[in-house]
């Protein structure tokens, strides 16, 4: 027996037509072989069934209720490789019965003895089955346009094996079980070539032990065949994924461009006007009207009628100047973003990125709070900072908020926690003072704190006194440090230059240290 | 049951017992009959129920049946003189006076009616019958298998109207009676084989009457699912094939044909315990047929009847429901009815299924 003649095994049957137009009902032994057909319309015939043969049955022993249970005894009786049954035969009761007997059961739309002449011509002609069924993997192969689908494909094609797409020894798609070692199985490899011809990653398909030489022979070169059609496809599904995702992000930013640039000085006109129901005429072209979202966001997968909380990310260390985000940590961030906060977009924008929750009503204040929870390791992970804004209605309220957030953001610490805009209140006004510039100044006015090497600690507890009016237990709670420590340091500011007492003085020097704690936070020094 | 009589007292294990013939039934549906016989025992005393060799050979007998639907009977009740008037029209196209009358099936109503009908006639029962349980059609009896005639027969209904018939070939009755009988309103009463008690002792089913009433004591004195089927295996050789839960019930499961009137459905049970089998009933009008695992295990004519195994009684056929634990049971049928030429008239071949009886393998 070579390998064009080895009989084929219900598994490679049941994927090439008739079969594969059917609907396999019970599968137990798919390597079980297949040697020759069997229609059968009576009981006579089907109890002559020689072994190995797969049952059509036919006219009298396909009118249902019991007659399939009846068949698949004969069938379980006489080792027949399977039965395949027409569908108004068929009953849930039979598969569970097929199941228990250990029979494969396969059912039928088309006439029993057209399915049975062409399963008759698929075992006579084993290769031609085999080319068959590579051909029909592949068409299937070719719709599909995600590396998901792709594995998807595969490891329907060559189940009960399984398949996954490894690189290195990390599994980027498929089944992992296929890169563990198991009894009874055997491993196909196929590597992927990227761009260039660089190894970029390899196919591994975990396939049952063969009954034989010559069926292992034919089973990896079948698989094989599958899986080197599977290259192309994968590959340029990997790449539209990239593709895609940089391009989405690229459109996110620029379409929430605009709706801010349309929105925003009405918003920020509004301001006693609430909700944005200011009623001044949309500023830039194709700017909505009134609240009403454009409908290119709506396309965009977003949601803005409602209710809008904005939430505002940046990386600690981001200045003013500084570019965008670059593409790699914006996609591995909507990534992370997208499994915590499924349905928040996240959009680059301004040094950082913006997202928000919307909703129909405003959510209970705990709820909203809530809603935010549970997003440390990320901040942690990327050295993130993040700011909410408050909750408001419609697009300019939208926009509104993401204003909020940014001065949340800029008026809060680093310590890994959100900063409400509710709770800065109208210290938001510090986020508006230019740090750098404040930096620039302070080195000209006072340049003793400017030059000494604890000038970050002395700027931050003169802060903290100011912030508490003086009081330097309170100051010494917030700072976690002893009230000895804080007098202490106060001292020293004042040799520095630093004139607390001084009621002429004391406005410019609050904002100056809060303006000073944020530039040295960012440059690092101090 | 003193021996050889049959009192009022008895009328409870009989109408038990004719259920547990004919599982189909609706308990309801007797209620008429029940009444009309308690009654007929209570006022005119107690029935003799003798073995059909007890009388001289020559005496005339005839076998009485409800020939149509049991729910057309329940609709239209008799009015009480039906089945007299049917014994007395056939002894005149006999030519024979009757002396005794005997069930033409000893199961459902038609095991109750023949019992009113002797106390109407004051003549005695015979403790026989001709199927040993219930068949669809009127020859399909032990007496047909002997050679004993079906007709010349009468059949009277509700209606005051009554139709006589004589035919050749037996199985052309049924086909002739069936218009007619649902121009009478569904139902009528029948008699039929006027032949002598000499005839009848040799061609019927004898001891089946007193049977039932044994069967029927059986179900109302324990509602234990074991000890009725230990103690029903005394009594008529029932044996349980299983014990399951319902799992699945198909209706129109397979095509009808058209010589039985009944829509073909399944039953599907699981059983429980460690050697779990899958239980497929097939039913008609009753069990036709079960298969353990897709092997036919039993087919009519065995009787098969499902025991609710939570209630300890009988399960009627149309109150079944997925989840019920019901054991199924087995009762073989008279031996005349295995032979070849039986089981082509009643045996699961007739019900559809061109398989051997499990009892011909």
């Amino acid at each position: 027996m070579s390998r064009t003649t080895a009989p084929l095994a219900l598994a490679e049957l049941v994927r090439v037509d008739p079969l594969a137009r059917g609907e396999v009902a019970v599968l137990p032994d798919p390597a079980q072989r297949v040697l020759r057909v069997e229609l059968a319309e009576t009981f006579d015939r089907l109890a002559r069934t020689p072994a190995h043969s797969l049952v059509v049955l036919h006219a009298e022993a396909a009118t249902g209720g019991w007659s399939l249970a009846a068949a698949l005894h004969v069938a379980w009786e006489r080792g027949a490789a399977g039965v395949v049954v027409p569908r108004p035969a068929m009953s849930g009761a039979s598969a569970l019965l097929a199941r228990r007997l250990g029979t494969a059961l396969v059912v039928v739309d088309d006439d029993a003895v057209d399915v049975a002449l062409e399963l008759a011509a698929r075992t006579a002609a084993p290769e031609s089955a085999r080319a068959l069924r590579v051909a029909r993997c592949a068409e299937e192969l070719a719709e599909q346009s995600t590396v998901r689908g792709v594995l998807g494909v595969l490891n329907a094609e060559l189940a009960p094996g399984v398949v996954a797409l490894v690189a290195g020894s990390s599994v980027l798609a498929g089944r992992a079980a296929a890169v563990q070692q198991r009894e009874g199985y055997r491993e196909v490899r196929m590597a992927v070539n990227g761009p260039g011809g660089r190894a970029w990653a390899a196919l591994v398909a975990s396939l049952p032990e063969a009954a034989s030489a010559v069926a292992a022979d034919v089973e990896a070169h079948s698989a094989e065949a599958v899986l080197r059609l599977a290259r192309l496809p994968l590959l340029a599904a990997w790449a539209q994924r990239r593709l895609d995702t940089s391009a989405q992000a690229e459109q996110e930013r620029a379409a929430f461009a605009v709706l801010r640039s349309s929105t925003w000085p009405r918003a920020a006109g509004a301001g006693t006007a609430h909700d944005g129901q200011d009623g001044a005429a949309g500023g830039a072209a194709g700017a909505p009207a009134g609240d009403e979202a454009p409908r290119w966001s709506t396309e965009l997968g977003w949601r803005v009628e409602g209710v809008n909380r904005a939430v505002r990310l940046e990386r600690t260390d981001l200045r003013e100047d500084d570019d965008e985000p670059t593409a790699e940590l914006t996609q591995l961030l909507r990534a992370q973003w997208g499994r915590l906060r499924p349905g928040w977009p996240l959009v680059p924008h301004d040094g950082g990125w913006v997202s928000w929750q919307n909703t129909a009503d405003e959510p209970a204040p705990a709820a909203a709070r809530r809603a935010l929870a549970g997003l440390e390791h990320l901040l942690a992970d990327h050295d993130l900072v993040v700011g909410v804004g408050a909750a408001h209605r419609g697009t300019p309220g939208l926009v509104r908020s993401v204003e909020e957030a940014r001065l949340a953001v800029r008026a809060g610490g680093s310590d890994g926690r959100a900063t409400w805009f509710e709770d800065v209140g109208v210290r938001a006004v510090l986020a508006r003072v230019s740090a750098p510039g404040v930096a620039e100044v302070a080195a000209l006015a006072l340049p003793q704190l400017a030059a000494a090497r604890d000038r970050l600690l002395l700027a931050e507890t003169v802060a903290a006194v100011l912030d508490h009016g003086g009081s330097l237990v309170a100051a010494s709670a917030e700072l976690g440090v002893h009230r000895n420590t804080v007098l202490a340091r106060t001292a020293r500011a004042r040799e520095l230059g630093l004139a607390l007492d001084d009621p002429a003085q004391r406005l410019p020097l609050h904002v100056a240290c809060h303006g000073l704690v944020r530039a040295w936070r960012a440059t690092g020094s101090g | 049951m003193s021996d050889g009589e049959l009192t009022a007292e008895d009328v409870p294990a009989l109408t038990a017992g004719a259920m547990l013939y004919s599982p189909s039934l609706a308990p309801s549906s007797l209620e008429t009959t029940v009444a009309w016989l308690t009654d007929r025992l209570e006022r005119d005393g107690a029935l003799r129920l003798v073995h059909p060799r007890t009388l001289a050979p020559d005496v005339g007998c005839v076998a009485v049946c409800v020939i149509g639907s049991g729910a057309a009977l329940a609709d239209l009740p008799p009015t009480g003189d039906e089945f007299a008037t049917a014994v007395r029209e056939l002894e005149q196209l006999s030519g024979r006076p009757v002396g005794a009358v005997l069930p033409l099936s000893a199961a459902t109503v038609s095991a109750l009616v023949p019992a009113a009908v002797a106390s109407q006639l004051g003549v005695p029962l015979l403790d026989a019958d001709g199927m040993g349980r219930t068949f669809a059609l009127i020859h399909h009896t032990a007496m047909h298998l002997a050679g004993l005639p079906v007709t010349p027969l009468v059949v009277a209904g509700a209606t005051g109207e009554s139709i006589s018939l004589r035919v050749p070939d037996a199985w052309r009755a049924d086909a002739l009676l069936r218009a007619g009988i649902d121009a009478l309103g569904g139902w009528g009463a029948l008699a039929a084989y006027p032949s002598t008690a000499g005839e009848v002792a040799a061609a019927s089913l004898p001891g089946t009457v007193s049977r039932l009433v044994e069967a029927g004591r059986v179900l109302l004195g324990s509602s234990d699912p074991d000890t009725v089927v230990a103690r029903l295996a005394a009594v008529n050789g029932c044996r349980r094939v299983g014990r399951g839960r319902i799992v699945a019930l198909e209706h129109l499961s397979r095509p009808t044909d058209a010589t039985i009137p009944t829509h073909p459905s399944s039953v599907v049970v699981e059983q429980v315990g460690p050697d779990a089998r899958q239980l497929r009933l097939e039913l008609r009008s009753e069990v036709v047929a079960v298969f353990s695992d897709g092997s036919l295990t039993a087919a009519a004519p065995d009787l098969i009847t499902l025991l609710d195994v939570e209630r300890g009684v009988i399960a009627p056929l149309d109150s079944l429901w997925p989840g019920d634990l019901v054991d199924v049971l087995v009762i073989p049928a008279h031996p005349v009815w295995y032979s070849a030429e039986a089981l082509t008239m009643v045996g699961p071949a007739s019900h559809g299924i061109p398989l051997d009886h499990p009892r011909r393998r």
